[in-house]
């Protein structure tokens, strides 16, 4: 019957073949769908952006459109040719934006859903991907925890929902899901502690990105099923299509100078005698004047260069980059260089049925980091001997201060170097079986080895771990190769006044780790290079010396008691130590463990959109998640997830005050693995780790059990729910969104303490809690003046998250405490009822009469002060004008309600200090008569701080050169940008924004840390200025 | 040409069609590559350790380094008592209360300490079972059942119940828990079953760093001579009492004895007083007392400056009381302080025993504090925060070694780090015997005297009592991890004494149950007075 009318409609109807091309600004646009107004008939562009429809009636109409232009209407009115210019499309709500596995529009997005361009991205010296969209989008927090160029970022969605390690989300780029875990190790501490692992996004260079979005709400995340719980982040590189077809090459270039933005106010010669003297001590005077703040930091120099070439060939594109950049950082010994290399081809093929992509880049990293750690014990690290160092000493690196680090001593035998190499490729092929159905299969490889050499001569004085008088090495190489393969089915039809999309798809990763630890000890040699090239040629002895598999070695003038040389201990063929007899190399003792594991994961997801009317959006997605972590009882996770959404601007009765109003309900479950390690769910035997001992010896370890049998272990589930409304004002010149949500994550996979007896202190358990975050968000952008030579515009967010955990049974100590006369100290605790990183402290009162301090309950009642590390508010502002060829911006961004505990202030700036002679800050000398210099400094409220603060983030100002029609430049323009520019805050350390972060074998009870400050890395100010010139 | 296009896009439609169906055949298991994968046949059970023997070597080392460390086991049984206290000196040795609370017998169920040493000692005991439902050598098995032995002996004595889990149980199951008397009699069944298939034991340093049969006979003797503790009991029973008389001849049988030198015992050289010694750092026994500009060549740092004792523990010794420098008169345990007479490089200017008054660096020059002032060690110690650096006088028992032991004092090779900390010594087991001895009726007056003759400048006891073997006890074995078993046994672990108020709180003679524990056992009763 249908078909029937139909004919019969077309039979009345005089038609006629209608051609012609469709451009874009830079040319012709393939791709581009041109339909018959009210019919499912239609085409799409070829590769030159011609189009030619057959059986046109002379009275149709013609949409042509593009996802991120503004679609056309035109009438035939007989016309046989009708070619079209598509303009991109300037309202923000067509943006496209990436979910998982497809795009769609932000109009037309059922979750919440971000988007943030490159030309939205914060600029200025920027290390790594993440620090692009900082304060971007509402409930993103994203915080770097020190100023160390290549340090790790936390990023944060919608809350902390995880009480283990890592809660940052999961990243795909280009469609590759790329592993949690760092790249590089976090190194052996071989005298100053340990520190957390490398930034592992520091591969990517920031240039190449041409957008990243945000998932924040399960409907959004639960396509990437158990790896969605703390939010997707998916980075888009650049291609070539905006090239042209005669190929455009870009080169910009950047030099920043960076400064200390904030330094400690410490005491000089006189002031620290004086103050000494005021305290009633007896200073020790060295006679000379030394600023050794001054003397371990410095004002640096970075370049950053780029060169970039893109073509868009009609049939395909292509883009090519090289990239090189050295940023130094503002402590002495730290720095990162990176040289990358990327090219992105697509090419189309049978009549663009067939669409190949092809995305690599090649990654050189350097970093060099000084002796800083997050887990430094008395003597402290470089920077905190700097603040404590007595300013009579001479600046002499010789000059033995008897039992503390002299900074320059520490900087001039201390070497970290690390290299690490990534290459990434992903290649798909995209084909259109029939008219509605597509197949894409996608190949993923993703190669990243890292070598690490830190050497600490035996010229060091009073480090620890023995290395002083003897020298202390580690040399630490991590691989990490990780293979995708993807398949995913995608089905379109268009009904009478509704839609479908449907997605099926399956997806198998694997993830191998490998590498080894190496630790030396005794040099011959006190040259930094030397002794790494000493260590790595002990190793290459050593390891020609054994043949056959194993899993460790060492080699010590006194193994176990008196067997001298070379043991081999080996797990395969069979279980078995050997002693392989003395050998000559350049160190005296090494031990050698090694690792190699895999994990794997593999999937199948489908999803289905439902459009009716325009109107109303449903969206359901089901992912099955099976992961080799899992014994056989819970092997398979299932995350689905559904949404609703109306846009009731559509509705008749909305009238035309809003140009965009849509509701958005969502609920979905995800689940999170990570930080569970390699097979926790089997009993598994491996030889316990060693070391070299402080005095040469090594305890050669034997086989024992590593961890229990566990089937039961599961997945890790957040079920959220987001009430969201999109709204838009003046044809969207007003326009954001506001958010509800409430994430709930139950059978929390905690590392808790075994119930002994059992071979381990811990073991991995889904605990019966619930981690709560629940919170609102939003957003409001406006154009405020738009003009042809003047627009103004200003962008706000704002996000408010209330976290808490609830039904824990227990209450575990974390957020260690460190410093002198601070060991086993600890100022947070995990238990029900309270946010994580809740502090935990003894409630300062003041001082007694004799000048102790006095706290609540006596000298060691530690308890719950209602504080958290978390903040409650975190907030963006950013703000941009354009008046002709000049441009400038400003970004905000801020965070309240967090406390940070001052663990610098309480291990280094109290009378107490001054009384074991070191050096303070000038608030200390007002507590002269009040403070005694013996007092004890337990860890209490007293150093527990407000962390509220505004930081004007970014400013830059830019000027495009205005250029005539046969200029041999395309482009050209300057930019200047300060970064870092001010902090207001109350808070007395350098930074408000401050994490310290241990390695994780130094976090208490494996709980991760947030607001304590331990001599972070110094955050710099920097001034840059660029250059940017297309041809 | 096109058509064979469309057989290569073919081609490829067809392997995006069957690569998915290959992948999608994992099962996902994990492989052996850095570790062994032990499941038994039946998918249930123990299937043993692959390595009995190398399993007891690593047990050895776990043992080690939990003896090692001067947290932990070390910090409760021995600054809990009279014998050490860590004072707070300004903001250093602070570290949270944890020293403090030890001290004055304020500790919770949280206390760091008493949860870590809870979970060394059971996970000791697993790794032990582990071992002996494996099948090893009988001797292994014995060394293991030496080793479970030695840790729930810990356990028992210092938490009252000791849990038990077999070998097959997983982390599903909540572990048993044996009475303090259940535990007693588990130990001594692992001895009694150990002993047949123990190595005899002789003195030496090559005999004494594994269990033998006089070690294990050591540890019988204690828990005899503690038995009526274990058992509740007032009052010991003759029978246990005979058998710790029993058990230190046997020891005696092979060889051990008391002997002369007091402090080269402790040195890694051969004596016929170690009965076991673990490979375990001296470091922290060196170090943790020492003050920071007390150093060696090896340790340049110096020392941490914490460790002290009371006055009234050195006041129990022979000798000038305000002074102990050679010559003072004092009895040879309570050691020397180096003057500018004897100080040289192999002595460092660190004396032995007991620390106080001004010391000496190795040229024989007055040490300074970090303020300059003279490194002046008083005995006394007003107390437990806001001192200054020096209060309180030092004990050290082990010293920087000279393992080439060719007395060169010029260029010494010295190494402060060395791997031998004795834990069984026969000082202790003589001692123990004139203390069942006594108990039983006899006159110990001449066995503690025999001791007495070989130490120098001790002269005998005309008779001996309780308090006068407790304190004979005190003055031979301090900082040897039994002091705080000593006193409860003598009932003098709740008496007062400097830093910490009187309290006669009989509950705090067991530690708690700690509150993890608690937690993740449902089968833990908490002990009385927590």
């Amino acid at each position: 019957m249908f078909v029937s009318i139909f004919l019969f409609y077309g039979m009345v109807n005089a038609q006629q073949t209608v051609t012609g091309t469709v451009n874009d600004e830079t040319g012709p646009l393939p791709g581009a769908t041109v339909a018959i107004k009210g019919t499912s008939t239609g085409t799409t562009t070829d590769f030159d952006g011609n189009y030619t429809l057959n059986n046109v009636p002379e009275d149709a109409i013609l949409v042509f459109s593009f996802i991120g232009y503004e679609s056309q209407e035109i009438g035939l009115n007989g016309r046989s040719t009708i070619d079209v210019n598509l303009a991109a499309d300037a309202s923000e709500l067509e943006e496209v934006v990436l979910i998982g596995y497809g795009q769609t529009t932000v109009k037309d997005a059922t979750g919440s859903v971000s988007s943030v361009t490159s030309e939205d991205f914060n600029r200025g010296v920027i290390s790594s991907p993440e620090q692009l969209i900082q304060g971007k989008s509402a409930g993103v927090q994203i915080s770097q925890g020190s100023g160390e160029p290549g340090s790790g970022v936390a990023i944060r969605i919608r809350g902390t929902s995880s009480v283990r390690s890592n809660n940052n989300p999961l990243f795909v780029v280009d469609g590759v899901p790329l592993p949690s875990g760092g790249t590089a190790s976090e190194g052996t501490n071989i005298g100053v502690g340990s520190s957390a692992a490398r930034n592992p996004l520091s591969f990517l260079n920031p240039n190449d990105i041409e957008s990243i979005s945000i998932l924040k709400d399960a409907s959004a995340t639960a396509i990437y099923g158990s790896r969605g719980a703390n939010g997707v982040v998916i980075i888009t590189t650049k291609s070539g299509r905006s090239g042209g077809s005669e190929g455009v090459f870009e080169f910009s270039t950047e030099v920043s100078f960076s400064s200390p933005a904030e330094e400690y106010d410490l005491l000089n010669r006189d002031q620290f005698l004086e103050a000494v003297d005021a305290f009633g001590g007896i200073a020790l005077d060295e006679g000379s004047n030394t600023n050794w703040q001054d003397l371990v930091t410095r004002n640096t120099v970075s370049y950053n260069s780029n060169l970039a070439y893109a073509r868009n060939y009609g049939s395909g594109n292509l883009r090519a980059t090289f990239n090189y950049g050295n940023q130094e950082g503002i402590v002495e010994k730290s720095s990162q260089e990176r040289i990358t290399g990327r090219i992105n081809v697509n090419q189309r093929l049978f009549e663009d049925k067939l669409r190949l992509t092809l995305q690599s880049t090649l990654s050189r990293v350097n970093d060099e980091a000084p002796p800083l750690s997050g887990s430094a014990g008395s003597t402290g690290d470089v920077l905190g001997a700097a603040y404590s160092a007595n300013p009579t000493w001479p600046s002499d690196p010789d000059f033995n201060p008897g039992d503390r680090i002299n900074p320059l001593n520490l900087l001039q035998n201390w070497q970290s170097l690390t290299e690490t190499d990534r290459f990434l490729i992903n290649f798909s092929a995209d084909y259109d079986i029939v008219a509605n159905l597509n197949a894409k299969v996608t190949f993923g490889y993703d190669l990243a080895e890292s070598t690490r050499e830190a050497s600490l001569s035996a010229n060091s004085f009073n480090v620890a771990r023995g290395a002083g008088g003897n020298g202390r090495g580690a040399l630490n190489d991590v691989t990490n190769e990780n293979r995708l393969f993807e398949l995913t089915l995608n089905y379109e039809k268009e009904f009478d006044n509704s839609r479908l999309e449907a997605l099926a798809g399956f997806s198998y990763q694997d993830f191998n780790t490998r590498g080894r630890n190496v630790e030396g000890w005794g040099y011959g040699n006190t040259g930094l290079d030397q002794m790494a090239s000493d260590l790595a040629s002990s190793v290459r002895t050593l390891e020609s010396m054994i043949s056959g598999s194993y899993q460790q070695y060492g080699y010590s003038f006194d193994v176990a008691d008196n067997d001298n040389g070379l043991f081999v201990n080996r797990l395969f063929p069979s279980v078995e130590t050997d002693f392989l007899g003395e050998t000559d190399i350049p160190v005296r003792a090494l031990f050698t463990d090694t690792f190699d594991n895999t994990d794997e994961l593999q999937s199948f997801f489908t999803r289905l959109n439902y459009t009716i009317a325009d109107k109303y959006l449903f969206t359901a997605t089901l992912r099955a998640d099976g992961s080799s972590r899992f014994g056989s009882d819970n092997q398979y996770g299932f995350f689905p997830s559904a949404a609703f959404a109306w846009k009731i601007n559509e509705e008749d009765f909305s009238g035309d005050l809003f140009s965009t109003l849509k509701l958005r309900l969502s609920y979905g479950i995800t689940g999170n693995q990570d930080g569970l390690g390699y097979g926790r769910f089997v009993r598994r035997e491996r030889y316990s780790g060693s070391g070299v001992n402080d005095g040469g010896s090594i305890n050669i370890p034997g086989i024992t059990t590593v961890d229990f049998a566990n089937p039961g272990l599961k997945w890790e589930e957040t079920s959220q729910y987001t009430v969201g409304l999109d709204y838009g004002f003046f044809n969207d010149r007003l326009n954001g969104s506001i958010d509800f949500y409430r994430k709930e994550t139950t059978d929390l996979l905690l590392n808790i303490e075994a119930a002994q007896p059992s071979p381990q202190p811990f073991f991995f358990e889904n605990l019966d809690a619930i981690v709560l975050n629940q919170g609102v968000e939003f957003d409001i952008n406006y154009a405020i003046l738009e003009s042809d030579d003047l627009n103004w515009d200003a962008g706000f967010n704002i996000a408010y998250n209330k976290n808490e955990i609830q039904d824990f049974e227990g209450s575990i100590a974390a957020g260690t405490i460190r410093g002198a006369g601070l060991t086993n100290a600890f100022a947070q605790r995990l238990e029900e009822g309270q946010p994580l990183y809740s502090f935990y402290l003894r409630e300062f009162v003041g001082f007694d009469e004799n000048g102790n301090p006095v706290h609540e309950g006596g000298t060691d009642n530690q308890k719950f002060v209602g504080k958290s590390a978390l903040p409650d508010i975190t907030a963006g502002l950013s703000t941009s004008l354009r008046y002709n060829n000049w441009d400038a911006s400003l970004y905000f961004n801020g965070q309240f309600g967090n406390y940070i505990y001052n663990n610098t202030a309480n291990a280094y700036f109290t009378a107490g200090a001054i009384g074991s002679g070191n050096n303070v800050i000038q608030d200390v000398v007002s507590l002269a008569g009040v403070e005694s210099r013996f007092a004890e400094a337990s860890v209490s409220t007293r150093f527990l701080e407000k962390g509220d603060f505004v930081r004007l983030q970014t400013a830059s100002i830019g000027y495009t050169v205005p250029l005539g029609d046969s200029s041999f430049l395309k482009s050209l323009r300057f930019t200047a940008i300060g970064q870092n520019l001010f902090v207001i805050t109350d808070y007395s350390g350098l930074d408000p924004e401050v994490s310290v972060v241990p390695g994780a074998s130094d976090l208490l009870n494996g709980l991760p840390i947030a607001g304590i400050d331990y001599s972070s890395f110094p955050r710099p100010r920097t001034y840059s200025l660029g250059l940017n010139i297309t041809f | 040409m096109v058509m064979r296009f469309i057989k290569y896009i073919k081609c490829i439609a067809l392997s995006m069609c069957i690569i998915p169906l290959l992948f999608s055949c994992t099962d996902l298991e994990i492989e052996e590559t850095d570790s062994i994968l032990k499941e038994s046949a039946d998918g249930s059970g123990f299937p043993g350790l692959s390595d009995p023997e190398s399993s007891l070597g690593d047990l050895y080392n776990k043992v080690g380094g939990d003896f090692q460390t001067q947290e932990n086991m070390f910090a409760l049984s021995e600054v809990t008592t009279d014998s050490y206290v860590v004072p707070t000196r300004g903001t250093d040795w602070g570290d949270n209360g944890v020293w403090r609370q030890l001290h004055t017998h304020t500790w919770s169920a949280s206390h760091l300490f008493i949860k870590n040493s809870w979970n060394g000692l059971n996970q000791n005991i697993f790794r032990a079972t582990e071992i002996i439902e494996s099948n090893g050598s009988a001797q292994t098995e014995a060394e293991a059942k030496f080793l479970r032995a030695f840790n729930m002996f810990f356990v028992m004595d210092l938490f009252g119940s000791v849990p038990f889990r077999g070998v097959d149980e997983g982390p599903e199951i909540d572990p048993m828990v044996f009475t303090r008397s259940e535990a007693f009699n588990f130990i001594e069944t692992d001895l009694i079953e150990a002993m047949p298939d123990l190595p005899d034991g002789s003195p030496g340093v090559a005999n004494t760093g594994t269990a033998t049969k006089a070690s294990a006979s050591f540890l019988l003797a204690k828990i005899y001579l503690n038995a009526h503790i274990y058992k509740g009991n007032e009052s010991p029973d003759n029978a246990d009492l005979q058998r710790v008389v029993d058990m230190v001849n046997s020891i005696e049988a092979k060889g051990f004895a008391i002997q002369e030198g007091y402090f080269d015992i402790f040195e890694p050289t051969d004596d016929s007083e170690t009965i076991w010694h673990l490979s375990a750092e001296v470091g922290p026994r060196i170090w943790n007392t020492l003050h920071y500009n007390q150093n060696s060549p090896d340790n340049t740092g110096g020392g941490w400056n914490g460790f002290s004792t009371l006055a009234e523990f050195y006041d129990m010794f022979e000798g000038d009381p305000n002074s102990n420098y050679v010559g003072d008169g004092q009895e040879e345990r309570r050691g020397w302080v180096p003057d500018p007479s004897n100080a040289n490089d192999e002595n460092l200017g660190i004396g032995y025993g007991f620390l106080i008054n001004q010391q000496y660096d190795s040229d024989g020059t007055a040490l300074e504090t970090r303020q300059g002032q003279p490194l002046v060690f008083p005995k006394e110690i007003p107390s437990l925060v806001g001192n200054t650096e020096v209060e309180g006088a030092r004990l050290i028992k082990y010293h920087p070694f000279d393992p080439t032991d060719t007395g060169d004092t010029e260029s010494p090779l010295i190494n402060s780090f060395r791997r031998h900390q004795v834990l069984f010594r026969y000082a202790d087991a003589h001692l123990m015997r004139a203390e069942a001895m006594m108990r039983m009726g006899n006159d110990a007056t001449e066995m503690v005297n025999v001791l007495r003759r070989l130490r120098t400048d001790t002269p005998d006891l005309s008779g001996v009592t309780e308090q006068d073997l407790l304190d004979e006890r005190g003055r031979e074995l301090y900082i040897e991890f039994w002091r705080r078993n000593d006193l409860v046994r003598f009932g003098q672990y709740t008496e007062p004494w400097s830093l910490k108020e009187v309290t006669g709180d009989d509950t705090k003679m067991l530690f708690p149950i700690p509150a993890t524990a608690l937690l993740s056992n449902p089968n833990l009763t908490q002990n009385p007075g927590y």
